[in-house]
């Protein structure tokens, strides 16, 4: 699925978190957003799920304005799993809130695809380190097969280790299923080794974009900045 | 200027928070006249508040009904009238004292667990993961609890009236020596279904208060730790100043 974006533009109270905002994502790329945490990048995913909602602009689907949400998915920064339902109620929520219960084989199957052992398939979230909670929600967002997948920080609160487990799951995941994925993140290895084209956020607006694999080439200079890990408001 | 319109920000805050809680309100309705029912969800939520809340029932009737004996004993005895104490006491139990009390107990026990639990979900981003997931979260997680403690309440009220009673019971028995057939009896015939019905419908409206305004603060508490501590406290504070204030109304409706 296309999703494009056309000025966009969000205000919470009256400060506005997303001034001018146009992007495009591509059907069965890999879209990163980068930019510094609290620029509005989780803000900006949500609005196009339909979470929330814009104060002006657009943002067009497939070249239509309607959608059906059910194609799309996301992944939360924390993994937003219900602490009171075990790993498998948590991946086959929907089936298992509506009292259907042939979900087992297609969990099981999801959750070697994720690279969890099936030892897990009954226990609870707060048994489970974070690593795992990540793989968990990310079984769950690929549960109802979407045509897009949203996915908000994956690798935030893992060791390098594990965020270059889960990058090359993600990476996995969306070559072999061919679908859209809109990633947010600000650790550029990620971009680079997940996304085929990136946008980068701040202060409201696109200030730079590319290809993935020229990241490290920008001649922006506030995203140089934050490439370097520098202080952008300095 | 500016101490001006700080003035008029707070009773357009008030009616704006008003407004947004008459239309949950509504919405709530709204979705229950075609409900999506998730049984095991509201079966299992039932029982849980039905569990946690039974101890505290239990000593909220016991020590209401001891005490009120003991107070209805010094006043009535001042004019030679102990003999009405057992109908003071089940007439004040099950018009007034259960259901208030049990409405102020359960406020503070149910009610700052539904608003803990519900704003920690949103903080946690569970309440958009239900989005995402295609689920209404009126109905996964206002519809149960409301239901569950609206129906949970008025069988609570009757085991207070009754465990109140009975120690009103055993103070007037053991400590004021009366005698026992003579206190039942007095209070079985005093008690008419009026009385009885007056606090059950009490119950059914503090429930419903109670789950309502849980539900709400947690559902638009703000994020953060400080959001889900203040989500608690203003359920409990809210709900138990709604619950004293409808129970004059409600007092004056069966006068």
């Amino acid at each position: 699925m296309k999703i494009e974006i056309k000025n966009l533009k969000k205000k919470f109270n009256e400060n506005f978190v997303l001034k001018d905002i146009s992007l495009t994502i591509e059907k069965n790329k890999s879209t990163i957003i980068l930019g510094q945490s609290g620029c509005g990048k989780s803000v900006l995913i949500k609005i196009i799920y339909q979470l929330y909602g814009f104060d002006s602009g657009s943002i067009l689907y497939n070249e239509k304005t309607e959608v059906d949400i059910e194609k799309f998915s996301m992944l939360f920064q924390y993994g937003a799993l219900f602490d009171s339902l075990k790993i498998s109620e948590n991946i086959a929520f929907t089936d298992f809130i509506n009292n259907k219960t042939d979900f087992e084989k297609k969990v099981l199957s999801l959750m070697s695809d994720v690279g969890l052992d099936k030892s897990n398939f009954d226990k609870y979230p707060s048994e489970i380190s974070g690593g795992m909670k990540k793989r968990v929600a990310l079984a769950r967002a690929l549960y109802k097969n979407p045509k897009v997948i949203f996915l908000d920080e994956p690798t935030t609160g893992l060791d390098p280790i594990n965020s270059d487990k889960i990058n090359e799951l993600i990476l996995q995941v969306i070559t072999n299923r061919k679908i859209t994925a809109v990633t947010i993140t600000h650790d550029i290895k990620s971009a680079i080794k997940t996304g085929d084209n990136y946008y980068f956020i701040d202060k409201g607006i696109i200030q730079d974009k590319g290809d993935c694999k020229k990241i490290l080439k920008t001649k922006n200079k506030v995203f140089k900045s934050f490439i370097k890990g520098a202080d952008i408001k300095q | 200027m500016k101490f001006i319109e700080n003035i008029g920000e707070i009773p357009i805050k008030l009616f704006s928070s008003l407004g947004k809680f008459f239309l949950f309100i509504a919405f709530f309705f709204k979705y229950l006249l075609k409900p999506k029912f998730y049984l095991k969800n509201n079966l299992s939520y039932f029982i849980n508040i039905f569990i946690s809340s039974i101890p505290i029932i239990g000593l909220t009737g016991i020590f209401s009904g001891m005490v009120l004996a003991l107070q209805s004993y010094t006043g009535f005895s001042r004019f030679s009238a102990e003999s009405a104490i057992p109908n003071i006491v089940v007439l004040t139990l099950t018009r007034e004292l259960g259901p208030v009390l049990t409405g102020l107990m359960i406020s503070a026990r149910v009610g700052s667990s539904i608003a803990a639990e519900i704003a920690t979900m949103r903080v946690t981003e569970q309440i958009d993961a239900l989005k995402t997931l295609n689920t209404n979260y009126y109905n996964y997680l206002v519809t149960p609890r409301v239901i569950s403690l609206t129906l949970a309440l008025p069988i609570f009220v009757t085991l207070v009236d009754f465990i109140g009673v009975m120690g009103g019971y055993l103070v007037s028995v053991h400590r004021l020596g009366f005698n026992d057939n003579l206190y039942l009896l007095n209070t079985i015939n005093f008690l008419s279904l009026g009385d009885y019905l007056s606090g059950i419908i009490k119950a059914v409206t503090f429930g419903f208060i109670i789950s309502i305004v849980s539900c709400y603060c947690g559902l638009f508490s703000d994020k953060g730790a400080f959001g889900v501590g203040s989500a608690t406290t203003n359920a409990v504070v809210i709900s138990s100043i709604l619950i004293l204030s409808s129970n004059y109304f409600l007092t004056e409706l069966f006068f």
